[in-house]
């Protein structure tokens, strides 16, 4: 599986947005995360924000199975169950 | 096409700019190790714009081509864009601890932009086109444009065509058949000898009799008859200082002002984008002001996110990290700090389109959010260095600390004696302790001081010029009438 990956600008994060993505990458070694990209297909997109309001922009990426959000750290573990179950 | 960092400092080189500072013209500006954190700063717009965790802050996609564009290049489509600008800028505080620069451009963009639309509407003059191919230029080649409002003005009392010296204004010397002469010069400008470009508007609103000084156009930095004389700021030959790299404080990023001159400089009608329409003046002014007043409600508020670090470690470092009153003035820093951020996001969030389609902020809030910003940092610095002690002025420079010279009764040098003497907690070592303690003094009074504080209190205007601005928008009329209502007055 093909996940785009999408973060916030991150201009006040209240957690590592980085260190999550490569947490959520050590659970699920399968699935080949890659930076969203316009005019490339993904299966997933994992939008990546730094705080409740999650304000990056994602519309203008190709999605297969739709879209996963997270805004804090303790998303990681249901982020993975969830994108698990698609996989 | 979206540059690198490094390929912007490359691009530098090409320039014939001219630069002097202290007397002399300094051929290699690019280099010169007063000026290149300044230079440093700008290339952090670029080198952010390519990295995915700061993409979606840092690029937009231009209504003009329909390019990914950087976000300092693009005019505003929406409220969301209004709200990511401000984050963009707090962000890039965040990793500069500076004035970054890049952002009188952008602000110059919108408000030029605007201001053309409607002008031609007025006049049927050609000023919108030629500002959109302009701009469509600099979306292309990722340039650095300095917008240049502030007029040196001379004798306050006096409008432009009084004075004495006309030069005091930016104006148009001559009219020609292919465009026009202008002479003056713009003062405290932001990062203008790191910029590919200027964009220069009028100052003030103006009269007819003004009408030479209501002037906007485009030239490249290097355009003949064009110089600049760089300012001076606190602490600013500690770069030039060998073995001092702790001593600055923050010896990667830094700020950069400088006077930029126009003598009889010739400007094609292309890149005229008003010339004489003095009743659009002030709108063009209040435009780029408005801006510019959202802006300070995001890049300060970054800065900010850094002093109110540096003085937690420095609390840390001290081993004063449990103290109550620590933990208090710390919250309170982050709550002033978070404040202005409040303000910054509120403007943009209330914003409305032009005629010309980009989004303009809302103004009563952006000079609530700039009269703020005229205060706030003040009451955090004065927090940060009490919550950092006297050291961070007293302390001893780099070389004491790294110096092998023997001073003590037992043979100790006087690096071990600095080292001795200024540990505190286990925490640290002593250099890290230092290295903070500099780095609140460059940010509370030394070079970065210029760009947090003086800045603070008279970039993008004045703190009297907010408090007009907030008298007329403010509706006080309508606010006598609710509580007359409420107060059962007919």
């Amino acid at each position: 599986m093909k996940c785009g990956v999408r973060f916030c600008g991150g201009c006040n994060p209240r957690y590592d947005r980085g260190k999550a993505l490569e947490k959520i990458k050590e659970q699920l070694t399968d699935v080949d995360f890659v930076h969203a990209a316009e005019g490339e297909a993904h299966d997933l997109l994992l939008v990546i924000g730094g705080c409740t309001n999650c304000c990056a922009s994602y519309d203008q990426f190709e999605t297969k199975l739709g879209i996963l959000k997270m805004w804090d750290k303790t998303h990681i573990d249901q982020i993975c169950d969830e994108i698990e179950k698609k996989n | 096409m979206l540059m690198t960092g490094e390929q912007y400092i490359e691009s530098l080189r090409k320039l014939k700019t001219r630069v002097y500072m202290f007397g002399e013209e300094i051929e290699n500006w690019v280099d010169h190790p007063i000026i290149r954190p300044s230079i440093n700063c700008v290339a952090m717009t670029y080198d952010l714009a390519q990295d995915p965790q700061y993409a979606d802050l840092m690029t937009a996609k231009s209504n003009l081509t329909g390019e990914t564009v950087n976000r300092f290049a693009h005019l505003h489509q929406s409220t969301d864009d209004l709200r990511k600008k401000v984050k963009m800028q707090r962000l890039l505080g965040q990793k500069t601890a500076s004035c970054f620069q890049r952002c009188v451009g952008m602000d110059a963009f919108n408000a030029v932009f605007s201001t053309t639309y409607e002008t031609d509407k007025k006049y049927g003059t050609n000023y919108h086109e030629n500002f959109k191919n302009f701009l469509i230029e600099v979306q292309k080649n990722d340039w650095i444009v300095d917008g240049a409002m502030t007029d040196p003005k001379g004798d306050r009392g006096l409008a432009p065509h009084a004075q004495k010296d006309a030069d005091l204004f930016v104006h148009i010397v001559e009219r020609r058949e292919d465009g026009i002469v202008v002479s003056g010069a713009k003062a405290h400008q932001t990062g203008s000898i790191n910029s590919h470009w200027h964009i220069i508007m009028p100052t003030q609103s103006m009269r007819e009799e003004d009408k030479d000084f209501a002037v906007s156009f485009a030239c490249p930095s290097d355009v003949e008859g064009m110089y600049m004389i760089y300012g001076r700021q606190s602490c600013d030959t500690r770069k030039l200082e060998e073995g001092a790299e702790i001593d600055l404080g923050n010896a990667k990023f830094g700020g950069q002002e400088a006077l930029v001159v126009f003598d009889n400089v010739f400007i094609p009608n292309k890149y005229i984008f008003q010339a004489g329409e003095y009743d659009f003046a002030g709108m063009m002014v209040e435009r780029f002001a408005g801006y510019h007043r959202q802006s300070y409600g995001g890049c300060k508020v970054g800065v900010g996110d850094v002093v109110i670090g540096a003085a937690a470690l420095a609390a840390q470092y001290n081993g004063a990290q449990k103290a109550s009153h620590v933990k208090d003035k710390l919250i309170e820093m982050t709550h002033l700090n978070e404040t202005l951020y409040c303000c910054g996001i509120a403007c943009s969030a209330e914003g409305y389109a032009t005629q010309a389609g980009n989004y303009q902020i809302d103004l009563l809030l952006a000079n609530v959010c700039k009269q703020n910003i005229t205060r706030f940092p003040y009451e955090i610095v004065r927090l940060a260095e009490d919550i950092a002690g006297g050291l961070m002025v007293t302390m001893p420079s780099e070389k004491d600390f790294k110096s092998d010279l023997k001073v003590g009764r037992n043979g100790e040098t006087i690096g071990e004696i600095c080292n001795k003497f200024f540990a505190a907690s286990p925490a640290c070592t002593t250099e890290e302790r230092m290295r903070v303690l500099r780095l609140l003094e460059n940010l509370c009074l030394g070079a970065a001081a210029v760009g947090y504080r003086t800045e603070s209190m008279h970039g993008a205007g004045s703190p009297q010029a907010q408090r007009i601005m907030i008298s007329r928008q403010g509706n006080i009329e309508g606010k006598k009438e609710l509580a007359k209502a409420i107060a059962g007055i007919k």
